[in-house]
């Protein structure tokens, strides 16, 4: 394909991405649901089948940059069409949240391969911290959301050692049972609000108060829009940040400890500076990302924070396939509102949703954006 | 003084002595054929000098340095690379990834150059994959244009090329090559050998210890040779001395039944 049909294929397909979401946030009915869902399943089969798919994913991975700078756009017009509406900006928060979190666990698993079980709970340690820093009075809510962060990664240097020491099995039980311990500890914690949690005050920057609504001249809006455009804002640098050190030395030694630890060690790679920069990047990230969750949630509760969650995180990166950074978004997307859409079958869509992972596990083993060999030396990078 | 001394080296697994007080001397420029049967503990003897075992007993200097308790990345960036003998390169890496990898000791690898201000590092980039094309083109000319291709696509003569120009890119002092021939048929095993002995190493000619079943790349190309047998050092010598030594034809092929 040249340069001009390859540059108009990512304009369309941008365009209907932001159409397919808007028209799909918007629906309530169940059976439009279900035909949207039923829809998109079986147009996306068909491209597969008919190579459309492939064909699509390589033109945009040619103008990534024009790509990103598109995707940015169609999200802020998300934002501004649904400007009054809590409940859809309140999904496309925590979509952003869980999209940073799980880039940083894809730093850890996805290109590092240190697998780690409590995202969740770093993303919680993120949050209390935030939550308890501002009930003190103690700090700005900005510092509290970056100490959220630091945090998080200090609470994950305990986890080193064991996860240094250990590999493969022994690993991801080390990190499980601290998911489950950290939960405990909060549950039974007082002081940290026990089972009932914590009240968070709202996020502020320069003075500007994100808990009260939107007046910007004739523009009114739900107060969830500064949060969005906030979180967008961190979540573009985050991407390119987590883009970037894929596509560097940093990413290459990563991978090499990920495939071949004793061919990294006698090439000179130092595999544990390795391993504690990933585990500690993607905590930092995940704490930070709580925080703002925690913030804009307003509430937060140890139910927020359940091995469950951290479940969901992994399966995020499994289901947008290991390493791939927009795999990341798509599957947050699609795992965020999925469940929030088909609450009309109840219990029933955790069923639904077993079955997703299933014909997944099976059809597309590598998710549904595989990673693309890296190649370092390729100049047109985000 | 010798590039490499090893001295008394001994390995044990339980009961088992893999090296056996072992005398190794490589001087500068030498090209040693390392033969000997199936467990003799030649590739042992690679993976303690490389520091994946650390030797029970004996020591081991490199250019005037003890290196006998020296993790691997240590004993890599004193100048020492190897190859595998099962190829054990990263098969959805590129060949400039995989190259690239054997060079990790030389590369800036702070946050501020690799994600923050990335001009410098495209540089780099570029330059390096101007220099790894030129490697790969002086031992196999089809082979620089596959430098962005996975190395699973690859045929294996051309993966045993990426993994010699792995271990070469980061200009090791000494190179230890465990058997390249493994895998390849005789005519394939024959132009690798060739491309080895054509190449102009930059300049910088490394010592070379090469394990090999295949007894005529070893009579191409070492200078000496040192034969091994239950850990032990059965004799060394030249190809010639060592061919027509009693006791190398004892182990390889048994005692004579009369």
């Amino acid at each position: 394909m040249d340069r001009s049909r390859e540059i108009f294929v990512c304009l369309l397909s941008a365009m209907a991405l932001l159409v397919f979401s808007v028209v799909f946030l918007l629906a309530e009915d169940e059976t439009v649901i279900g035909s949207y869902m039923v829809g998109g399943a079986v147009l996306l089969w068909i491209m597969v089948r008919m190579g459309v798919y492939e064909k699509v994913i390589t033109a945009v991975s040619h103008h990534e940059r024009l790509w990103a700078s598109l995707v940015f756009i169609a999200a802020l017009i998300l934002l501004f069409f649904f400007r009054d509406n809590h409940y859809c900006l309140f999904l496309v928060g925590t979509i952003f949240c869980y999209t940073i979190a799980v880039l940083g666990l894809n730093v850890q698993l996805g290109y590092t391969g240190v697998i780690n079980f409590s995202a969740a709970s770093f993303f919680g340690v993120g949050g209390y911290t935030a939550g308890m820093l501002l009930n003190q009075g103690l700090v700005p809510p900005f510092a509290a959301f970056i100490l959220g962060g630091v945090m998080a990664g200090l609470v994950g240097c305990v986890l080193l050692l064991p996860v240094l020491r250990t590999s493969g099995h022994y690993s991801a039980l080390v990190t499980m049972a601290f998911a489950l311990l950290f939960n405990v500890f909060l549950e039974v914690n007082e002081s940290f609000g026990g089972p009932q949690g914590i009240a968070v005050p709202s996020f502020s920057l320069f003075g500007v108060d994100f808990g009260s609504d939107v007046e910007w001249g004739s523009i009114t809006g739900s107060f969830y829009l500064r949060y969005d455009l906030f979180i967008l804002v961190f979540l573009a640098i985050v991407f390119i940040m987590v883009r970037r050190v894929e596509r560097s030395w940093m990413g290459l030694a990563m991978d090499a400890v990920r495939l071949d630890e004793t061919a990294s060690a006698c090439f000179g790679i130092n595999i544990v500076r390795w391993k504690v920069t990933a585990f500690t990047m993607g905590n930092v990230l995940m704490g930070m990302a709580g925080a703002l969750y925690a913030m804009m949630l307003a509430y937060i509760s140890p139910a927020n924070f359940t091995f469950s969650d951290s479940l969901l995180f992994l399966s995020i990166l499994l289901l947008g396939g290991m390493g791939n950074c927009w795999g990341v978004l798509l599957a947050t997307s699609i795992m965020v509102v999925l469940p929030e859409k088909l609450q009309f079958i109840q219990e029933y869509r955790y069923l639904l949703y077993s079955l997703l992972v299933l014909l997944m596990i099976v059809y597309r083993p590598m998710g549904l954006l595989p990673r693309r060999t890296r190649v370092v030396t390729s100049e047109d990078v985000a | 003084m010798s590039l490499l001394s090893c001295t008394g080296l001994t390995m044990r697994f339980g009961g088992l002595a893999a090296l056996n007080k072992l005398d190794v001397h490589v001087e500068e420029g030498d090209v040693i054929g390392l033969v000997g049967p199936n467990g003799s503990g030649k590739t042992t003897f690679f993976n303690v000098l490389t520091g994946i075992y650390t030797p029970s007993e004996g020591r081991i200097v490199f250019d005037g340095q003890d290196i006998t308790a020296k993790t691997p990345q240590e004993i890599c960036r004193a100048g020492i690379a190897r190859t595998f003998q099962r190829s054990r390169l990263c098969l959805e890496l590129t060949v400039f990834d995989n190259v690239m990898m054997g060079n990790s000791k030389n590369l800036n690898l702070g946050f501020w150059h690799n994600v923050i201000r990335r001009k410098a590092f495209f540089q780099e980039c570029r330059d390096d994959e101007a220099r790894i094309r030129l490697m790969l083109k002086a031992l196999n000319p089809t082979l620089a244009d596959k430098i962005r291709k996975p190395v699973g696509e690859l045929s294996m003569i051309d993966r045993r090329r990426v993994e010699i120009c792995r271990a070469l890119t980061g200009r090791p002092r000494l190179l230890l090559l465990d058997e390249p021939s493994a895998g390849m048929t005789q005519d394939e095993t024959r132009q690798l050998m060739d491309e080895l002995v054509a190449m102009e190493f930059e300049g910088n000619r490394p010592s070379i210890i090469l394990i090999e079943h295949e007894m005529s790349v070893i009579k191409r190309i070492s200078t000496r040779c040192i034969v091994l047998n239950f850990g032990r050092k059965l004799c060394e010598g030249s190809y010639d001395e060592v061919t027509s030594n009693p006791v190398v034809q004892q182990a390889y092929l048994g005692t004579e039944v009369v």
